[in-house]
């Protein structure tokens, strides 16, 4: 069920994408795009009833199911990256919104050299 | 021997030390470069684990003869690059040594996860080099694709996860070899798109013009064949060695990738500045090499590639240079410019003269070569269509060297007169920089056994089946 | 040994010539005519080693006859052009570069010839092409150097297409290797054909490829119009060759619909060589340019050459063999002739010249006998030429190119004598009256094509003689040669009782125009106007509207020309059109298209 989930956010932030002008939305958007990217990649590795995959005192013994830990740290890797490019795609939108005084994406040239 | 994770580790740590002595950032960065350039030279082949593990649950770098030759291009190109517009750099050395430790990861690496880390810390390095223009509309919307587009190669090589459980390239190649090709559309298509955005392929691409359009004459060379070079290598060793494509998906991305060479070329045609010429060859170049890829000819693919960043490297530069120091690069006003620069000229010409593919250049002994790989797979309406796009490219890119060596209104004899008047500049770094790369292009194109031999090796290497072709012309092959 | 010697020798010349001209610009022109008077040389030395084979490089080469003579023609046309670089040393806006690149396709063409595999030959081509793009803008038009080089790499591009499919067919790149396959297989042999000629189309400019002559020629510098049209058209004529003779066609095509006798695949090519002889005759008549009119002459001799290699038989090959040679030095003459005006007047249009033989009698006699061996009247060697074409042409009783043979014989008649009249006679203008003549270097050239028009107009036997030769390789019957006549089905031409004709009836006229009273010569000015004051004295010049009347015939004629521009602007709008549509600075755009591969990729997996 959970994947359904992720899909749904990451359909969500493509209509996003698709439909705002404004450059923070455009940022939300793709951080939606992003989380149900990840939520998806976390339904990947669940499995029913699993655990951790850490052996303990309590759970060593052979008959376990764990839960596939390559996903999650995957996820981990993807939203560092997702942090790093936020902040610079807001720090684009402030130097744009200093240099054109709006953040409305239509209201700026797209002119190569003006 | 030497372990090739010091190519990404030495300029990660440079970049790092760069942070402290902001005084030496240029310095570190030279010395960055150089070293870099310098092991790829010792480096010996082969696979080389990271953290112990083996794969495929390890991540592992791989050093075959393909990720050797682009390691050697584009790590000298780097650095030829840099020595040559070192005064360009200011704020951005340390961004430069991350995006070397990128490209060299991109190269080096053996799995689809960390090609996705490598991928992201070049494209954040891109993202902020094209800042440099100021112009920032086009830079975020460079990251807002280039984001997406790597999100959707996450998307794909998880769902590839998800049905194969395993990242190692190779690993994946031989459990995909067998599987049923319905199950790898989507996932090969996610794949597709995500590189897609950074190799430039048709739809994908709508952040090129303005990012190459307004580059200058460090980040357009950069741009052009660096990070174009890399990343096309990097769908090479996807697409071409680890992905196998089925018939439906397959006639679908090549016609992606024809549609691509015809309509940049196309759009080339339409433009008269000089760095938007440039910008849509590149895009019509990535069509081509993207089709030669999908088809699985990787060694002729290999070589265009390698002749369209090198000649690239070149016209930037010059293109470049002239929008920085003139302000316009609308070949109109920059008539003639080549009178009052007759080396750079030489060497933009000789670039120019490659890319379309002219004997004596090493471009012709690519585009001889993709052809007959091209014929070779019984596919006659692709070298159609490959020398359609050399017709168009062959017309614009002579239109240009004829506007900018010829000033002259029509109907009058060309004299100097004409030339344009604006306070052109090439400084000598940059004109022994494109002369360098010139005469590689030359000296391929006269003498192609000595670079054939290499490239060739490496082309058998990757690949039992892929043709080569060697260009000794006793008859053919 | 000694083609190998030349072919690096012309590369080394170049070079040469480019740094000589660093030290001393006239010194670089004078090696340009050493190199290339040391390739006529070399050429003429090593005719005892056709048929050896050497490499140089990873390039084979084969010495054949026809590459030869070829490249003999071609030489002869760069040798004797070069005479005049030195005088357009000061005018050039890169004359060292121009030298270079004098030699450097000098190079190509003499390569050219000699290839003995496709890929050799493709080389060669393309360096010719590339280097004599460069010339070309140096002159009056940098249009003009893009249409031609877009042209020339239509049909560059169309025949390595070929070139690839035959080494695909046969597996080797080999000339005669190549196409050995072909000969059961009309099909393919047809595609090849079709393909493969392509660049000798283009290059010769034969319909609908012949735009570029006029623009490339007439604007090209005046020392290159005559290598472009006396030259480099004829590698064109090669290629054709290459696709009848070597192919070989006539075999090929046996089991194919035939008009008139002719497999209809060499009769569509051949209407498209008669739709040139008579579209160029038109076009040159209209003229005011006395270039543009010598490329229009040479859109029509093109026509010829092609028609007449297209039929590989015995008379028609020989006489289109015998006219490129014809034509080659025929037409360099006339462009270095109106080089010479040109130098000295600083204009080439017709109706700013007029009285020319006043200041330049041997320039204008070097015109004279170059367009009379142009238009085909004996006793020069386009005469000769014209009449074995024709001969061929009547002997296979095809008559609708006999008709457009006549056509553009009698239609040269019209447009060899405007700048003749206009140009040469006629009143010279005030301002042209202190004129001096052709310089020394200029004259040497001039006699000596003069010379050789006139001789293998009377005696064409040593020409013919080697055109017997390339016939028995291409294995059709020679030219028949008996003392000074030739051998034809319907009558015998015998050259030298031609030439005592004409020459007698020239001395009697020289006799009367002794005898009788001198002309008197009368000033562009001196006119009669009722005391009207003359605003306008163009109007009164000679050459203006010189064949009004006739051109009315045909003022609102359709052009081609039109349309491949229309075409070009096409792909102009298209190029706009795929920038509108996916290039912009808003994400959203690239996120729409991606999200419609998406959906087009998965909608249509779901239907297989």
């Amino acid at each position: 069920m959970i994947q359904y989930a992720g899909i749904l956010l990451i359909l969500i932030g493509i209509y996003g994408l698709l439909t705002e002008t404004n450059l923070i939305k455009i940022i939300v958007s793709l951080n939606v795009f992003e989380l149900g990217l990840n939520v998806f990649i976390i339904s990947v590795g669940f499995v029913r009833e699993g655990v951790a995959p850490i052996l303990t005192s309590v759970n060593n013994h052979s008959g376990l199911v764990f839960v596939d830990p390559l996903p999650q740290a995957l996820v981990l890797t993807a939203i560092v990256i997702g942090l790093g490019t936020t902040a610079l795609g807001l720090a684009f939108a402030r130097r744009i919104y200093m240099k054109h005084g709006t953040l409305n994406i239509e209201e700026i040239g797209g002119g190569i050299n003006d | 021997m030497i372990n090739p994770v010091l190519l990404i580790a030495i300029p990660l740590l440079l970049a790092f030390v760069s942070i402290l002595y902001k005084g030496y950032r240029n310095n570190l960065l030279v010395f960055g470069a150089l070293v870099n350039a310098g092991l790829v030279l010792t480096l010996g082949k082969g696979e080389y684990l990271i953290g112990g593990f083996k794969p495929p649950f390890g991540i592992n770098l791989v050093l075959d003869d393909y990720a050797f030759l682009g390691l050697l291009v584009i790590n000298g190109l780097f650095l030829l690059i840099t020595l040559m517009s070192l005064d360009k750099i200011g704020e951005n050395a340390t961004v430069l040594l991350v995006a070397l430790a990128g490209l060299n990861g991109l190269l080096l690496t053996g799995d689809l996860f960390n090609l996705f880390v490598f991928l992201e810390i070049t494209a954040i390095t891109a993202y902020i080099l094209s800042a440099s223009s100021r112009q920032y509309q086009h830079s975020f919307n460079y990251l807002v694709l280039g984001t997406l587009g790597s999100g959707l190669y996450l998307f794909g090589l998880i769902l590839l996860y998800a049905v194969f459980g395993s990242l190692n390239m190779a690993d994946l190649s031989l459990k995909m070899a067998t599987a049923d090709t319905s199950q790898l559309v989507i996932p090969s298509l996610l794949i597709f798109i995500g590189l897609g955005v950074e190799v430039k392929i048709l739809p994908f691409n709508g952040w090129v013009r303005g990012v190459y359009g307004n580059s200058d004459s460090l980040v357009g060379p950069l741009f052009s064949a660096v990070y174009a070079g890399a990343m096309l290598l990097v769908f090479g060793r996807i697409f071409a060695q680890v992905i196998p494509l089925g018939a439906y998906l397959k006639t679908l991305l090549l016609l992606l990738g024809a549609l691509t060479l015809i309509a940049g070329e196309l759009a080339a045609l339409s433009k008269t500045r000089i760095r938007e010429i440039l910008l849509y060859s590149s895009i019509g170049q990535s069509g081509l090499i993207v089709t030669l890829f999908l088809s699985g000819l990787v060694f002729p693919a290999v070589m265009q590639l390698f002749n369209n960043i090198l000649s690239k490297a070149v016209l930037f530069t010059v293109a470049g240079q002239m929008a920085d120091t003139t302000g316009t690069d609308d070949a109109e006003a920059l008539q003639g410019a080549f009178a009052r620069h007759k080396l750079a000229g030489v060497a933009f010409t000789i670039a120019g003269l490659s890319l379309i593919g002219m004997p004596l250049f090493y471009g012709f002994v690519s585009k001889i070569n993709l052809l007959f790989g091209v014929f070779s797979l019984d596919n006659y309406w692709l070298p159609g269509v490959i020398l359609l796009g050399t017709v168009i490219e062959g017309t614009y890119l002579i239109r240009l060297l004829v506007k900018l060596w010829m000033p002259g209104e029509e109907g009058l004899v060309s004299h100097e007169s004409h030339a344009t008047k604006a306070p052109l500049e090439i400084q000598r770094a940059r004109v022994m920089g494109i002369v360098v790369l010139s005469a590689v292009l030359l000296v391929g194109g006269l003498m192609p056994g000595m670079i054939q031999n290499n490239l060739s090796e490496s082309g058998r290497l990757l690949d039992e089946t892929t043709p080569v072709y060697l260009f000794d012309l006793k008859g053919g092959q | 040994m000694t083609f190998d010697i030349l072919i690096v020798l012309m590369f080394l010349g170049a070079v040469t010539a480019y740094l000589v001209s660093k030290a001393d610009l006239k010194a670089g022109a004078y090696a340009t005519v050493l190199f290339s008077l040391g390739a006529l040389v070399l050429l003429l030395l090593g005719r005892g080693e056709i048929g050896s084979e050497f490499t140089i490089l990873f390039m084979g080469f084969e010495v054949t006859t026809i590459g030869w003579y070829f490249s003999g023609v071609m030489v002869l046309v760069y040798a004797m052009t070069a005479f005049f670089n030195s005088y357009w040393m000061d005018k050039m806006i890169y004359p060292g570069s121009y030298n270079f690149l004098y030699l450097f396709s000098l190079g190509g063409t003499v390569g050219l010839f000699f290839a003995k595999d496709l890929i050799t030959l493709f080389i060669f081509w393309e360096i010719v092409v590339w280097s004599s793009t460069f010339i070309v803008p140096m002159g009056k038009s940098r249009r003009a150097a893009v249409v031609y080089y877009t042209i020339s790499t239509i049909g560059s591009m169309a025949t390595l297409y070929g070139i690839m499919l035959l080494h695909r067919i046969s597996g080797t790149l080999d000339i005669q290797g190549a196409f050995a396959p072909l000969k059961n297989d009309p099909v393919l042999a047809t595609v090849i054909f079709f393909i493969f000629i392509m660049a000798g189309l283009t290059k010769i400019g034969i319909f609908p490829f012949h735009i570029w002559l006029p623009l490339a020629h007439g604007s090209a510098p005046h020392t290159f119009s005559p290598v472009l049209s006396g030259g480099l058209v004829k590698m064109g004529a090669f290629i054709a060759y290459m696709s009848v003779g070597i192919l070989p066609a006539y075999e090929a095509f046996k089991g194919s619909l035939t008009v008139m006798g002719i497999p209809i695949q060499i009769y569509a090519l051949m209407i498209l060589g008669a739709v040139s002889i008579v579209l160029g005759t038109l076009m040159a008549i209209k003229q005011d340019d006395a270039k543009k009119l010598i490329a229009y002459s040479s859109v029509a001799n093109g026509g010829y050459i092609l028609i007449g290699i297209l039929l590989m038989d015995q008379l028609a090959f020989a006489g289109s063999m015998m006219h490129l040679f014809n034509h080659a030095i025929a037409s360099a003459a006339a462009f270095l002739a109106i080089a010479v005006v040109a130098h000295r007047t600083g204009t080439t249009k017709i109706s700013e010249l007029g009285g020319m033989i006043h200041r330049m009698p041997l320039t204008y006699l070097t015109y004279l006998i170059a367009i009379i061996s142009l238009a085909g009247i004996p006793p020069m060697g386009g005469f000769v030429s014209k009449w074995l074409i024709i001969q061929g042409l009547a002997d296979q009783g095809l008559m609708f190119m006999a008709l457009a043979a006549f056509f553009g014989s009698i239609g040269s008649f019209l447009y060899v004598f405007r700048p003749l009249a206009a140009v040469f006679l006629g009143q010279l203008a005030p301002r042209h009256e202190e004129l001096a003549s052709a310089p020394l270097l200029m004259k040497i050239p001039m006699t000596i094509l003069m010379v050789l028009i006139l001789f293998f107009g009377v005696l064409p036997g040593w020409i013919l003689g080697i055109i017997g030769q390339i016939q028995v390789a291409a294995g059709i019957e020679p030219v028949m040669m008996s003392g000074n006549s030739i051998l034809a089905v319907n009558g015998v031409l015998n050259t030298l009782n031609v030439f005592m004709v004409f020459g007698f009836g020239f001395l009697i006229a020289l006799v009367i125009f002794m005898l009788m009273q001198k002309s008197r010569r009368v000033g562009l000015m001196d006119t009669y106007t009722s005391a009207e004051f003359i605003y306008t004295p163009e109007l009164y010049h000679y050459g203006s509207a010189f064949y009004a009347p006739f051109e009315r015939l045909y003022a609102r004629h359709p052009s081609v020309e039109d349309f491949l521009m229309a075409l070009a602007y096409k792909g102009h709008e298209a190029g706009l059109m795929v920038n509108a549509l996916f290039f912009s600075h808003k994400p959203g755009v690239t996120v729409f298209w991606i999200t419609v591969i998406v959906a087009v990729v998965t909608l249509g997996g779901v239907g297989l």
